[in-house]
């Protein structure tokens, strides 16, 4: 059950360093998430139906969410669109391309193809529990897309997008065109969003075209709670708050949905739970700032 | 280095609120000229500026930036050309990021690629540049820049645009936002970094001591025109007093217009 808990965790902590992209670093709120997350999900079941190599599936996910964030960027870009405005166009309409993904179906079990995980398990099988196995790919997968950000984020490139977040003059002063980056950045983020997707769906063994429902929200309740586990302004330690975050918003749904009935909760209950994680957080930044100022 | 030829901007054309800013400017600048620019409230120094970096386009004219016409070019095309510092200490750093990341941004223009630059060569050159400003910042290259002080935020600007090597640079009342105090270091360092690298500069400034004392050429904006232009020699026998009594010409002026209009 723990577990559980943790693989969740890590597998939907792809997704908030997305999130955390797009809304910590680039300082653009970015809805499209709602409709990539289930895009990377029925992308990965369409491959995994059609026969194709999962690594090769995974891939194309990845791809298909660059290009949905593309699509929030260049719209807000050309048309001079509120970055919200792009954001939920692009998720309105992903929701039915993602059915034409799935072949005018809403869902897709995975239950009898070969996954990512199965393949692992197959390997795994003898030595240690499926479970196991599962938390320790997904540990290896997180860390690896940690440390890659980490990377990415003190190259000339990656500083830049640091500076679009504080000061879109300053990139412009540098010759640097801020719709570019903004394409680059919001696709990367979508790109990460879908990839946390398609492991979602293999994870669970289905896709569904509504597993997106919410998914900004969770992630950014899961940015926020990790924002308040450290302080520091190195990178790594933002990145590694991100996925803290995330295992501890996941550990709190787990509670509400176990546990939730001694209160009279049900599982319908979790969105209104997410979304009052983040007041409660907003308003704690609130009062910490307002103390922080008192101070100096 | 930079030329305007006829160069005319109204806001709002065509609408009621139709304002001619810019007119039908002609302004040649050399390379090495230090010009300070002069001129009351919303004679239109700024414009000129957002003009020259092209933030905003004119509705008339052509501007030529060494020798090749950019008229119509976004500001990030020129930007390799110009370093421009505002009045806002905030306006030139990203306040979340370290002084070393700050640093590394802008220490070279134009498109980054994902590569790492920032290594410890490059930190070490980079608290050698700092401590030109002495202020005890090379110890403090890991802190947020917004732990900096307006002053300190300034200096820091000033070095970063300056050692980026900028072919032209602008500076609008770059320390009218600090304390006295501040505002005398940072134009210190203002004429230490222009006199060593021979930078193409343009100020504006509001203080008259600062006008006179520094640069080669003096250009006096009024309602959109350069309405005095002192150059070389001209310029060393220009005194306060005597500029004061041009400001206050045209100060009488207005006042005499808008007398005329009043009792017409
Ligand atoms: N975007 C704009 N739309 C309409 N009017 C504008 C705009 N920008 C500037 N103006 C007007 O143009 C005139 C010149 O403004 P500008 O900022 O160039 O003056 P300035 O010489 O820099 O003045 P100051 O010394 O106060 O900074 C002002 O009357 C101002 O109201
Ligand atoms: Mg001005």
């Amino acid at each position: 059950m723990i577990e559980g808990i943790f693989v969740e965790g890590l597998i939907y902590s792809i997704m908030a360093l997305g999130v955390f992209f797009t809304f910590r670093i680039l300082d653009f709120p970015d809805l499209t998430v709602d409709g990539s997350f289930p895009m990377g999900a029925v992308v990965m079941a369409a491959c995994l139906h059609q026969g194709v190599n999962p690594v090769t599936g995974l891939l194309l996910a990845f791809a298909g969410g660059v290009l949905a964030g593309v699509t929030t960027a260049e719209i807000h870009n050309r048309l001079k669109v509120p970055h919200l405005l792009a954001g939920i166009l692009t998720m309105t309409m992903l929701y039915s391309v993602n059915i034409r993904i799935l072949s005018n179906r809403a869902n897709l079990p995975l239950l009898r193809v070969e996954t990512v995980l199965t393949k692992i398990h197959a390997w795994s099988e003898g030595f240690i529990s499926a479970e196991w196995a599962s938390l320790i790919f997904f540990l290896l997968v997180v860390i690896l897309i940690k440390k890659g950000l980490d990377l990415f984020f003190i190259t000339d490139m990656g500083l830049m997008f640091g500076a679009l977040g504080n000061n879109e003059q300053m990139v412009r002063t540098q010759g640097v065109n801020p719709a570019i980056l903004k394409s680059i950045g919001v696709g990367l983020s979508n790109g990460l969003v879908a990839l946390s997707g398609a492991f979602a769906a293999q994870y669970q063994g289905f896709a569904d075209v509504n597993l997106g429902q919410g998914i900004v929200v969770s992630g950014l309740a899961s940015v926020m709670l990790g924002e308040f586990l450290l302080r520091s302004n190195r990178i790594s330690i933002l990145t590694l708050r991100v996925v803290l975050g995330t295992i501890l918003f996941k550990a709190i749904m787990y509670l509400g949905r176990y546990y939730g009935y001694y209160i009279n909760m049900t599982p319908n209950d979790l969105k209104l739970i997410a979304g009052i994680l983040i007041i409660i957080s907003l308003a704690a930044a609130n009062i910490r700032n307002k103390k922080e100022k008192n101070r100096s | 280095m930079i030329r305007l030829e006829k160069v005319q901007k109204t806001f709002g054309l065509g609408t009621a609120g139709e304002k001619t800013v810019i007119r039908n400017l002609d302004f040649e600048v050399e390379k090495g000229d230090f010009i300070t620019v002069v001129g009351s409230n919303g004679a239109g120094k700024t414009t000129l500026f957002n003009l020259i970096s092209g933030s905003i386009f004119p509705t008339q004219g052509k501007i030529l930036i060494k020798g090749k016409e950019v008229t119509r070019d976004p500001e990030y095309k020129r930007a390799k050309a110009i370093g421009r510092i505002f009045q806002d200490p905030l306006a030139g750093t990203a306040s979340n990021m370290t002084l070393e990341d700050n640093m590394m941004i802008t220490s070279n223009k134009g498109f980054k690629w994902p590569k790492i630059s920032l290594t410890r060569t490059m930190r070490q050159s980079f608290q050698e540049q700092v401590k030109q400003l002495e202020m005890g910042l090379e110890s403090r290259l890991k802190e947020n820049v917004n732990t900096l002080s307006g002053g300190q935020r300034q200096a820091l600007t000033l070095l970063m645009t300056v050692t980026s090597n900028p072919d032209i640079l602008l500076l609008d009342e770059h320390t009218a936002a600090l304390d006295p105090r501040n505002a005398e270091l940072v134009m210190a360092l203002t004429k230490r970094f222009i006199n060593e690298k021979g930078l193409t500069t343009l100020m504006v400034t509001h203080n008259m001591n600062h006008a006179i004392e520094f640069g080669n050429r003096l250009i006096m904006m009024d309602q959109g025109e350069i309405i005095i232009d002192v150059k070389q020699e001209a310029k060393k026998q220009l005194t306060k007093k005597r500029l004061i009594e041009m400001f206050s010409e045209i100060k009488k002026r207005d006042f005499e217009n808008d007398e005329v209009l009043l009792t017409s």
